[in-house]
């Protein structure tokens, strides 16, 4: 950004920004919300095949030992699933429709806007995957171990996640056709990150792939603390938490800079407001 | 003089390295209050022109200010200056309500929430949709969602505000409700509004001033009774009789016959009125009977046209 730019929004609207968010929040909210059925038709359909598979893959019984690990993992793809749908879905459909143009007039700095719609991301996200990890928790009867050491691997996954979701929108600033590398991804990640077995029932290389990949290593990272009751300390040694670390920082940065090219780079073209 | 309210100075726009100039070296100072229309063909630079002025796009050189904010060093202050309807775009969220609508964008301006409530139900009230105002966008009539994208666009106040082909699409009783707002909006609010759309007499007859341009460059730039004054050197005189043009004496040049229902209209464009007089004598001899002897104005229509027919001049 050059510093013209950057001084250009030095000005704009101290102390408004908080406001400015909670219009942003409760807008996306309003938006996702206006038709709930589908949401609540997706889920179903979601948690029914989920617990079907489980049902197959542990041959006839909804296993203990295996449908715990894979709650956590079925939990944060339907939180990526959503927060990509506010994130990326939304943008794409705002764009066509001339509203992102709209907001982008606002005296607030698009970052502003766009840390309102991450907002809005994690609030319905994490909604959505509570009620994906916690109704077949119940109706499978098996319950969750609390640790507090789970904590900050799982805010952490929470971040990688966003990451993800806020570069794929970075993509969507200039090009419609990230919804073919949003369902891309998805699918990759339910298939890969542990949502129907543990990564450790993997081939080696297989896991390895499946590492690169968001959420994964922080599916992997939070059940060492729940199950394998690592500490934090233990985490770190393992080399779950550094790597976990080290892959949400080249996410965010990479979400970052695609943002940044893209935005001045759609400015400059004029795709900004519309596709073309 | 006061400070522009939109000051335009020698903006221009390529896209691409080696692309033509979508918008060259175009300089425009609408004055508070003014309700400027901005003409062209489609590609001209119209649409370019509003997008940089609206913080859309960058200009490649040049610049616009907005009441003395300059869009691209003082961008926040500038958008505080700025509302619009951008062309061919639905502006507000379809699936929400009037009033969300407006509220989210009088709060996106920065507006307090009381204030965005307050001001959100004037407009609705002003524009008959109170009752509807928990209703969705999408589920309205084409005049009332562009109503709603015209609100929201005011919500805030701002003091200028882009108005890019407001009645695209639109009937003709949401046309005349759109029109009679945008002459409230400059007559009893002072707002400065710049109107760009293809609908001639409109800008004819609520515009103070007019600017054509043509391939990226302004090719007129004048108050609306100047510029149409301007094509008044010849008067169009049109003169109707009764039956077919095979009882006419033979036309002097310049004018034309055509039969009209069971009668005949001849225009003719004379320097000379006494051309006319002598027509009409003529006209009395053959025993043809007149219907009416009219002086026809130049529209906006036919001075649109012919500057798009002439070379390049300001």
């Amino acid at each position: 950004m050059s510093d013209i730019a950057a001084a250009s929004w030095r000005e704009a609207l101290p102390g408004k920004t908080p406001a400015i968010l909670a219009a942003e929040i409760r807008k996306g909210l309003a938006t996702q919300l206006a038709h709930p059925l589908g949401h609540v038709i997706s889920l179903v359909v979601g948690m029914t095949m989920y617990l079907g598979l489980q049902f197959v893959l542990g041959q006839g019984e909804l296993r203990a030992d295996l449908l715990p690990p894979t709650l956590v993992a079925i939990g944060a793809y339907w939180f990526l699933q959503y927060s990509a749908l506010v994130m990326v879905s939304d943008l794409v459909e705002e764009k066509r429709s001339g509203t992102f143009a709209q907001s982008l007039m606002s005296p607030a700095p698009p970052w502003t806007l766009m840390t309102g719609r991450l907002l809005t991301a994690s609030i319905f996200g994490l909604t959505v995957a509570a009620a994906a990890s916690v109704v077949p928790a119940v109706v499978a009867g098996v319950s969750i171990p609390w640790e507090p050491a789970a904590i900050v691997p799982y805010l952490l996954l929470l971040a990688n996640v966003l990451a993800f979701t806020y570069a794929l929108a970075a993509i969507a600033i200039r090009s419609a056709m990230v919804g073919a590398l949003q369902s891309l991804f998805t699918a990759l990640i339910l298939l890969l990150n542990g949502a129907f077995l543990p990564l450790s029932l993997y081939p080696g290389w297989l896991a390895t792939v499946a590492r690169f990949l968001p959420t994964t290593l922080g599916i992997e990272a939070v059940n060492k603390a729940l199950f394998g009751k690592l500490t934090l300390a233990q985490l770190w040694t393992t080399g779950a938490l550094p790597w976990l670390i080290a892959h949400t920082a080249a996410l965010t940065v990479l979400g970052g800079v695609l943002f940044v090219r893209n935005h001045r780079r759609a400015v400059r073209d004029g795709h900004l407001g519309q596709y073309q | 003089m006061n400070t522009p309210a939109i000051d335009i100075t020698n903006l221009s726009k390529t896209y691409g390295p080696t692309g033509a100039p979508a918008v060259d070296d175009v300089s425009l100072a609408i004055q508070p209050g003014t309700v400027f229309g901005f003409l062209g063909p489609n590609g001209a630079g119209k649409t370019t022109t509003i997008k940089i002025a609206a913080g859309l796009l960058t200009a490649t050189s040049g610049g616009v200010r907005l009441n003395g904010f300059d869009v691209r060093t003082r961008r926040a202050a500038a958008m505080s200056q700025l509302g619009a309807v951008l062309e061919g775009s639905r502006n507000v969220y379809w699936t929400l309500s009037a009033w969300q609508n407006l509220v989210y964008f009088g709060r996106l301006k920065g507006m307090r929430k009381a204030a965005a409530r307050s001001r959100a139900a004037d407009l609705l009230t002003e524009l008959d949709l109170w009752d509807r105002r928990h209703e969705k966008v999408g589920g309205f009539s084409r005049g009332m969602q562009q109503k709603v994208a015209i609100a929201a666009a005011l919500v805030a106040d701002p003091p200028v505000v882009l108005l890019d082909e407001p009645t695209l699409g639109l009937d003709v009783a949401a046309t005349r409700t759109v029109k009679n707002w945008i002459a409230t909006l400059s007559a009893d609010q002072g707002k400065t509004i710049l109107l760009t759309t293809h609908q001639l007499d409109m800008v004819e007859e609520l515009c103070d001033r007019v600017a054509v341009i043509r391939d990226g460059r302004v090719i007129a730039d004048q108050p609306t009774t100047e510029l149409l004054s301007r094509f008044r050197r010849r008067d169009t005189y049109e003169i109707r009789v009764e039956g077919g043009p095979d009882q006419l004496p033979l036309l002097p040049g310049g004018f034309t016959a055509v039969r009209d229902g069971d009668g005949t209209t001849i225009t003719g464009d004379v320097a000379d009125p006494q051309q006319v007089y002598a027509l009409v004598d003529r006209l009395r001899e053959r025993r043809v009977v007149l219907r009416s002897l009219t002086q026809v104005q130049p529209g906006l229509e036919d001075v649109f046209m012919t500057l798009m027919k002439e070379p390049r001049h300001v």
